[in-house]
């Protein structure tokens, strides 16, 4: 019986099946994909991390080293398993041709090295560790992706020809925000190339016991050993890694939060309407003595049939997709060996989906208690329903048409009704405005100001010392150049509170000169005074006049907080000072200048290129665009995206309310047709029904969007590094266009969703 | 000599296809003139309710032809078919069709608003008039759901008022009342037609038809007979209800 009940209803409300159905499939589909996703993310990234024998420690060095220092620290400490010093060989992208493309461009700092002997291996595609012969080059697996080179090409590293062999997957290094590159070489090679870049060292690591990596790091930072430059955990490995498949899968869960919310939604509109549909049925039934579980099951085998077909449809959309978004995975670190695992988690996290639909409807059909079966066949309709707005009456009405009047009246009295479809409408706003905000903000130039960097032109940087007075010499007599500052980065050793040292790295100079945004506090104008980026401030637990104590040429010294300001370059962990040191090594010089003439800009950026061949001259927006370029593409696409699925949503939904409307108030309108009322007249009133539920699902959308948006962004964002977020809103699109594409489709899905009341006859559905 | 209101001359309708296909309306010819107070009986499934769609236009017609006022209604759009019976017609049906959201002043007053709210004033101050006239004063506000079955079918009946119609179509208009209030709303009826609106009503009750003055007799599909009475004064219903049941017994119905 359940059966036969249950296609006829099918058969009699397609268009609306349908559509719920989508939701639950998408819905399942999305829960199922990031199941998938997690499993074979963290199976793929424990077996090339195994595999690779990541280390557990590392310290990138540049500068001088003294290995049997280091050899004998290893060897002295209880809890070093293996160590080693890895040579990477940094050369300049211009010095790099793979095929046809030269790595000039590149962003990236790409190196040499050859294959590690006890751990940190570089892996071939199939896991295996590499054994490369001579005159054969292993390309990071990156430049795969990007489709830079193939196997077979010809490459030429600064004038020695190689042959690319494979590409490799590099345990450390593998992730874009790591920012070096490993190629490996054969060791006769790398000697012969050696003398052609920049040496630096990558003193590594494997601990016994792991969980004590936190008094191995103080006990290194103590003993004074080489750390000029980052240092890196197994754990910031694992996390640079995951990072980017990570917020894939975050925001894949996001976005099937949404739609599970959407089809619950859906499945409630939908009920509650069949529910006042079927009143009299119901009455009835409850009359003739069935139970209210009796009556439930009819209701629920339907809708636990449309949630099981909308699972498995999902489930199977799930296993085709699971391949596109786990190419990169599969590309960056290998096959998992547990996909059966994965499959069996997707489907679990489908059955979770099922089983909350099911308990949706079963919450939802509760309200069979309160239906009155007397009442249910007496008036055939509901009569607890309570008409609100009363004193919005028709009589009293002088702003409206007719139409619209009776339009808004409906929504207003029937509020429950719409609730459903204006919180669906507000979320669309919502993820339509967001992205875009987001992405508005980080590209405007504004945002600069998170980045910890002054307003000037161009910039010139380069990480050797003694060039830099040669810049500062032409710069000084440049007549085009209206003023410059000099600021070099240097690491120092700071006492944290436990009595044992660690790095920061301070940029030293006037800072006056190109003032950049406060959080808190100010700029450090005197030598005892120090500024620090938010996430450094955090770490260390320092507010604006608290004192930090540093090592300076030797001696311990204390310096006073003097502000927070935002910064998302350099892992977001810097300090500005503006004391004399002599002592320690710089590891770049920024020098930062602003020009009379700013269209000069782009000729001044080409001349000083030219001129300074050892550093980097960047145009600022340029570096911005650099820095911050992927994410900011990320974004972007993103934000493009979401406006299609919002659309989307709003087009399907509007669609979906508005048949179900048109069949639900058939009675309705062949009062309004009987009584002399056109088919115009009655698609005007659920015109005006759809705008007006859009109008307030659109406001509060975008003003949900504006706080508790700009809430989630300002989270996002300040992970890393920028404080105090505001949206930038760029107000013509989405104030504008984004309404109106919403009205857009609001209006077409509505034209569509009711051009069936033509279609309804009067004598079919008045009783005489 | 009456002038002819409505001309309806070989109206074919019917329902479902093929085997199954069934002319509800078998080629039935009627003329209702101006002022004129009809009734329509019949057994259920005679034809007599599709009749009455098809006079007014709310329902189309296989073949034949309906002339209101001149015009052919069966030929025109359904733009043109609303608007004539929003200013021409009025209607009252078995069940009281009004709109669950809106309070019963609002209800009445409905068709005499579409695109006209400047006059909302002289509209609403028609609609208490007739609300007056018909005995609900004082429920204008009430919810539809608030009121009597009786209470609801008058104001349906001053809905069907509010645009000056030129006849009122009436479906049953007292089959869900008790025979008090049904005889209350006939009073209205009668009341109304005796200002010159032309009413048909729809019915199986002879009480009903006796208070008209020309009844039709329909079965399966056609007019079988009709019977023509004098203009009800209030005076001898029983004779008039013993004459229609002599006459309905006559001709098998």
């Amino acid at each position: 019986m359940y059966f036969r009940i249950i296609r006829n209803d099918i058969l009699r409300s397609k268009v609306i099946t349908l559509t719920t159905m989508i939701f639950v499939s998408a819905a399942a589909m999305l829960v199922s994909l990031a199941a998938i996703l997690i499993i074979n993310l963290s199976g793929a990234l424990d077996t090339l991390m195994t595999q690779a024998k990541t280390p557990h420690f590392m310290q990138m060095h540049s500068g001088e080293i003294d290995t049997a220092r280091l050899k004998s620290f290893a060897e002295q400490h209880k809890n070093v398993e293996e160590y080693q010093v890895v040579e990477f060989l940094g050369m300049d992208g211009s010095e790099i041709i793979l095929g046809d493309h030269s790595l000039s461009n590149s962003v990236q700092d790409n190196g040499f090295s050859v294959q590690n002997e006890k751990f940190d291996y570089l892996l071939d595609l199939n896991g295996n560790i590499i054994n490369v012969s001579d005159g054969e080059l292993y390309v990071p697996v990156t430049y795969m992706k990007e489709k830079t080179t193939s196997i077979g090409e010809k490459a030429i590293i600064n004038g020695k020809e190689f042959t690319v062999a494979g590409f490799l997957r590099d345990s450390t290094m593998n992730s874009s925000l790591s920012a070096s590159k490993r190629f490996l070489v054969s060791s006769n090679d790398f000697a012969e190339i050696k003398d052609l870049g920049s040496i630096e060292y990558l003193i590594e690591f494997r601990l016994k016991d792991f969980s004590e990596i936190g008094e191995f790091e103080t006990a290194y930072a103590s003993a004074g050993l080489e750390a000029n430059g980052p240092s890196v955990t197994y754990t910031l490995f694992k996390t640079m890694n995951a990072i980017s498949d990570g917020m894939m899968i975050a925001v894949i869960l996001l976005v099937s939060a949404l739609v599970v919310t959407i089809a619950f939604m859906c499945i409630r509109f939908t009920l509650l309407a069949k529910i006042e549909d079927d009143y009299r049925e119901i009455g009835v039934m409850k009359a003739i003595g069935l139970r209210i579980s009796d009556i439930k099951k009819i209701y629920l085998a339907k809708y636990a049939s449309l949630a099981a077909a909308g699972s498995i449809l999902g489930f199977i959309f799930s296993l085709m997709f699971q391949g596109m978004l786990l190419e990169n995975i599969r590309l960056y670190m290998g096959e998992d060996e547990n996909t059966s695992l994965a499959v069996s988690v997707g489907l679990i996290g489908i059955l979770l989906v099922f089983i909350s639909i099911v308990a949706f409807v079963n919450v939802v059909l509760n309200r069979f208690r309160k239906i009155s079966a007397a009442q249910a066949i007496r008036f055939g309709s509901s009569q607890e329903m309570k008409p609100g707005a009363k004193h919005f009456s028709l009589s009293n009405n002088n702003l409206f048409t007719t139409n619209i009047f009776l339009g808004i009246k409906d929504v207003l009295a029937r509020k429950k009704l719409y609730a459903t479809s204006l919180v669906v409408l507000i979320i669309s706003a919502f993820i339509m405005i967001v992205p875009q905000n987001l992405y508005n903000t980080i590209s405007s130039k504004s945002f600069i100001q998170y980045m910890g960097i002054g307003d000037y032109d161009l910039r010139i940087q380069t990480s050797s010392s003694a060039k830099t007075d040669d810049i500062v010499t032409l710069i000084d007599s440049d007549s085009d150049i209206s003023r410059y500052a000099v600021l070099t980065t240097k690491t120092f050793k700071l006492k944290t509170s436990n009595e044992s040292e660690e790095n920061i790295k301070v940029e030293l100079g006037d800072h006056s000169a190109f003032p950049i945004e406060y959080s808190e506090g100010s700029a450090p104008s005197r030598d005892n005074e120090i500024a620090l980026s938010t996430i450094n401030a955090d770490e260390l637990n320092k507010k604006v006049g608290d004192v930090i104590t540093m090592v300076i040429e030797g001696k311990e010294k204390d310096l006073t907080v003097s502000g927070i300001y935002s910064d998302v370059t350099n892992g977001g962990k810097t300090a500005k000072a503006v004391f004399i040191d002599n002592s320690a090594k710089a590891m770049w010089t920024i020098v930062c200048v602003e020009l009379y003439n700013k269209s000069l800009v782009e000729s001044k950026v080409s001349g000083f290129s030219n001129k300074f061949d050892f550093a980097k001259t960047s145009d600022i927006d340029e570096f911005v665009s650099q820095t911050l370029g992927s994410t900011i593409s990320s974004i972007e696409m993103a934000s493009y995206a979401s406006i299609v699925v919002a659309l989307v949503i709003t087009v399907l939904v509007t669609l979906l309310f508005m048949k179900m409307l048109v069949a639900k108030d058939r009675y309705s309108i062949v009062i309004m047709k009987a009584i002399g009322f056109t088919i115009s007249d009655i698609r005007a009133q659920y015109f005006s029904r759809s705008v007006f539920v859009l109008i307030v699902g659109i406001f509060l959308g975008t003003l949900l969007a504006n706080t508790l948006g700009e809430v989630l962004a300002g989270v996002l964002i300040s992970s890393f590094g920028a404080s105090s977020f505001n949206f930038n809103v760029n107000p013509i699109t989405a104030y504008l266009l984004s309404p109106l594409m919403m009205i857009f489709a609001v209006l077409i899905s509505t034209m569509i969703g009711t051009s069936g009341t033509g279609k309804i006859k009067i004598s079919e559905n008045i009783k005489g | 000599m009456m002038k002819k209101m409505i001309i309806g001359k070989n109206i074919v309708k019917s329902y479902g296809n093929g085997d199954e296909q069934r002319n509800v309306l078998d080629g039935v010819s009627v003329e209702i003139n101006e002022g004129e107070f009809v009734s329509v009986m019949g057994p259920s499934g005679s034809g007599k309710s599709t009749l009455m769609f098809s006079l007014s236009g709310m329902d189309g017609i296989d073949r034949g032809k309906i002339v209101f006022e001149g015009m052919d209604i069966s030929a025109v759009g359904d733009n043109e078919l609303s608007n004539i019976r929003r200013t021409k017609m009025g209607f009252v049906f078995q069940q009281p069709t009004m709109l669950k959201n809106l309070n019963i002043l609002d209800n009445i007053i409905l068709p005499s608003m579409r695109g006209n709210r400047k006059n909302t004033a002289k509209i609403t101050e028609k609609a208490r008039a007739l609300m007056k006239r018909v005995g609900i004063a004082g429920l204008e506000k009430r919810d539809i759901i608030q009121v009597s079955g009786g209470q609801l079918q008058r104001a349906g009946i001053c809905r069907a008022l509010m645009n000056n119609p030129k006849i009122i179509f009436g479906d049953e208009p007292t089959g869900a009342l008790n025979s008090k209030s049904a005889h209350e709303i006939m009073d209205i009826f009668s009341e109304i037609n005796a200002n010159g609106t032309a009413c048909m009503l729809v019915t199986h009750d002879a009480k009903i038809a006796a208070r008209t003055e020309r009844i039709m007799f329909m079965r399966d599909g056609k007019i079988v007979s009709e019977l023509k009475l004098p203009k009800f004064d209030g005076k001898d219903i029983d004779g008039r209800v013993e004459t229609v049941t002599v006459k309905m017994r006559d001709i098998g119905i």
